[in-house]
């Protein structure tokens, strides 16, 4: 049975990534050649491409008898769907497809580097055995997703004056204000959930080690990150950085939160390696 | 805020200089691993304990009086601020951020905001308005952010400060002091449950901890369940291999000590002569010409030991089973090879503090981002129509749409 599950999952992970790819690619068309239906399709595409992402989660879970959100492999397959539930959901909140064409392409990079993974399931070491680990990465796969949208939405702010002299994008995109405010909103729902997702790994890390901070290189990096938002949500009050200076905070944010989930492990060794 | 800015700026610079650089390895390993200047520069700056030196803990302090300062400051002004958004007479005194006229009925556009209390008063000049609020607790959310980080810092501060902590191993049935806490522990059982395919599933730790009146209290604990015994926490840390030596003179048993691999005994009758027991192999192998282990089981046991005779080394080697150390008159045997435990003991009263704080922070952000204060107030006009009128600070172009919808489902004609 739990053989099958993971056969099913490695099935539906291979559809998945071919669906995001479609989608993405859609997107491009429809920014290239102004169609609306096009962005329609890409839309739901990548509503199918998250119902089978959704579902090939569930079966690794069932198959490995926990929460598949505990190695390398699971984390990044989890963040791509986080990235894309979030895109989805502001896609249709703000009726903002353009979106798509630039946040598609940063999850269908994080689900090709869950390809690259090794996806053998193995039984958790003890540490690894709590329900803290799946509150903890959990809230992450919402705040990385949050995040990494409000770097696409930073970089059409962007590249916003090149795309408007065409007339069509000027429809389609969001005047700068709004623009900056859904930059904002997905910045502040990304910083809810890193904080939820440090004071989960805290909690955790209290009950497997004793100490709830410790000063681990990939601690430190969730709170460089942290406080690089704080920095931004300071200076939107203080100095009213909104538009291109938000826009490229938002943009450097997530270069960080990359660091943190990827060039932490690389370059740093400490307590998260194993991960 | 500038200053908190620049603490802010100040405090990742300095975090992510600390988190390349290794922390506390000991002056040699620094000159050992970077140039000589570089070495020097990071002992210098007290880089190689960054965030107990004494400038990190100055940037702490300085951002915790900023903060309360801060909130402090900010307290009549928040106050008086809620007031006026609560306030139907200061209606008129707010800029419109959305604004509609002619609008027969503005009842559905208040509830389709949801705004569910209007009341009816008057505004500043005395003209009959309708007036309603939402969340104007949303004001406080960034005062309630600082407070929550404040209590943060300083029970993770505090902890840091007054925090003790100890370590006590051995094997089950063995008993010892809790460091100076007046306290003891006994280890009744101690077990390291393998899966079938030799993985560790748990280590779990049966423990009684005896104050020094005799009073007593007994809890399991493994890995992520640690117990709560007289105000402090036990963890199940981590484990190891112990083993009984015997040591025989002439035939009769002079001694036998339960010891944990890196421990030695000393022999009682001749002082001189030690046992260090090295390393223990459950199932003992020579893989590539060294002394390994097969698999986490006792298949095989072997233990690696050296014989030391006035602090010289005079043997090493690995005893298998029932095989026998011989060294003049005495004989020397390894036995009972079991698992010992490291559990570790804290006791940090401000750990609650610190977790509070978290709370407090999380509920700040979410009120700072998710509950935008608003007002609306409706005037109305000749010819019984209205115009209405909303502002919020932090709503933007986003309460600009929800009210064009607003408008558009309630109150078409507008
Ligand atoms: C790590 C420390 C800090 C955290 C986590 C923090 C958090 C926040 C948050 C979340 C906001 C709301 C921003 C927004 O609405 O976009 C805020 C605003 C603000 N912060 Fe801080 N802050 C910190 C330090 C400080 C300090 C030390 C000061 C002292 C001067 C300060 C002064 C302010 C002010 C004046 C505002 C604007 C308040 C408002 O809009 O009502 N912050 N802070």
């Amino acid at each position: 049975m739990s053989e099958m599950m993971i056969q099913a999952e490695n099935i539906l992970f291979t559809a998945v990534m071919l669906i995001y790819f479609a989608a993405m690619v859609l997107y491009f068309v429809y920014v290239a050649v102004k169609k609306e239906a096009l962005a329609r399709t890409a839309w739901i595409l990548q509503v199918a491409g998250l119902v089978l992402h959704t579902a090939a989660l569930i079966c690794r879970g069932i198959g490995s008898g926990r929460l598949p959100l505990t190695n390398q492999y699971e984390f990044a397959t989890s963040f791509a769907w986080g990235l894309n539930l979030v895109s989805l959901i502001f896609i249709r909140r703000f009726s903002f497809h353009v979106l798509g064409a630039f946040s598609s392409p940063v999850s269908f990079l994080v689900i090709g580097y869950a390809a690259m993974q090794s996806r053998e399931v193995h039984a958790l070491m003890p540490a690894l055995q709590s329900r803290w680990l799946g509150f903890h990465v959990s809230t992450a796969i919402i705040a990385y997703g949050a995040f990494g949208v409000s770097f696409a939405v930073g970089l059409i702010f962007l590249m916003r004056d090149r795309f408007t002299a065409r007339g069509f994008m000027d429809q389609h995109i969001p005047d700068r204000e709004t623009l900056d405010m859904i930059g904002y909103r997905s910045v502040a729902l990304g910083l809810l959930f890193l904080t939820f997702t440090i004071v989960t790994g805290a909690i955790w890390a209290e009950r497997a080690w004793g100490s709830y901070w410790s000063w681990d290189p990939k601690e430190t990096w969730s709170l460089i990150t942290w406080i690089i938002y704080m920095i931004y949500l300071h200076q939107r009050v203080r100095n009213g950085w909104k538009g291109r200076s938000a826009a490229v905070f938002a943009v450097i944010g997530f270069i960080c939160v990359i660091f943190t989930y990827i060039g932490v492990n690389t370059f740093i060794p400490g307590i998260h390696s194993y991960k | 805020m500038r200053f908190a800015v620049i603490l802010l700026i100040l405090l990742a610079a300095v975090c992510s200089v600390a988190s390349i650089v290794p922390q506390n390895k000991g002056e040699q390993w620094y000159y050992g691993s970077y140039s000589e200047k570089t070495a020097s520069l990071i002992l210098f700056l007290d880089l190689d304990d960054a965030y107990h030196s004494w400038w990190f803990i100055a940037i702490g302090i300085f951002l915790c009086v900023n903060l309360l300062m801060c909130n402090v400051i900010r307290i009549p002004q928040l106050v008086k601020k809620h007031r006026r958004y609560t306030d139907p007479a200061s209606a008129g005194s707010y800029g419109c951020d959305v604004q509609a006229s002619g609008i027969g009925d503005p009842s559905g556009i208040f509830g389709r905001l949801g705004m569910t209390r209007v009341t009816e008063a008057k505004d500043g000049s005395g003209r009959e308005i309708l007036f309603a609020s939402k969340n104007a607790v949303g004001i406080w959310g960034a005062w309630v952010c600082h407070l929550g980080i404040l209590l943060l810092i300083v029970g993770f501060g505090l902890g840091q400060m007054l925090m003790r902590q100890y370590a006590v191993y051995g094997v089950a049935g063995q008993t010892r002091q809790i460091g100076d806490s007046g306290y003891v522990l006994t280890i009744d059982d101690f077990s390291v449950e393998l899966r079938d395919d030799d993985t560790v599933d748990q280590y779990r730790a049966y423990i009684t901890v005896k104050d020094s009146s005799g009073q007593s209290a007994s809890s399991e604990i493994s890995v992520n369940n640690p117990a709560s015994l007289f105000g402090m926490k036990f963890y199940q840390n981590s484990t190891g291999w112990a083993a009984a030596v015997s040591v025989y003179k002439d035939g009769e048993l002079l001694q036998r000590d339960v010891i944990c691999a890196g421990e030695y005994v000393t022999v009682s009758d001749l002082p001189d002569l030690a046992v260090y027991f090295n390393a223990f192999y459950p199932d003992y192998i020579l893989y590539e010409g060294r002394p390994a282990t097969a698999s986490g089981r006792l298949n095989n046991p072997g233990y690696l030991y050296s014989i030391y005779y006035r602090s010289q080394i005079v043997g090493m080697n690995v005893l298998m089973k029932d095989e026998k150390i011989t060294v003049d008159d005495y004989t020397i045997t390894f036995d009972e090879p079991q698992n010992y435990t490291v559990i570790q003991i804290k006791r940090d009263p401000f750990t609650p503090l610190a977790f509070i704080g978290a709370m407090v922070l999380i509920l700040g952000l979410f009120i700072n981002f998710y509950m935008p204060a608003r007002i609306m107030w409706a005037v109305r006009g000749e010819e019984l129509v209205w115009s209405v009128c909303g502002y919020s600070p932090k709503g933007g172009s986003i309460f600009r749409d929800e009210f064009e919808k607003a408008i558009r489902e309630a109150a078409p004609e507008a």
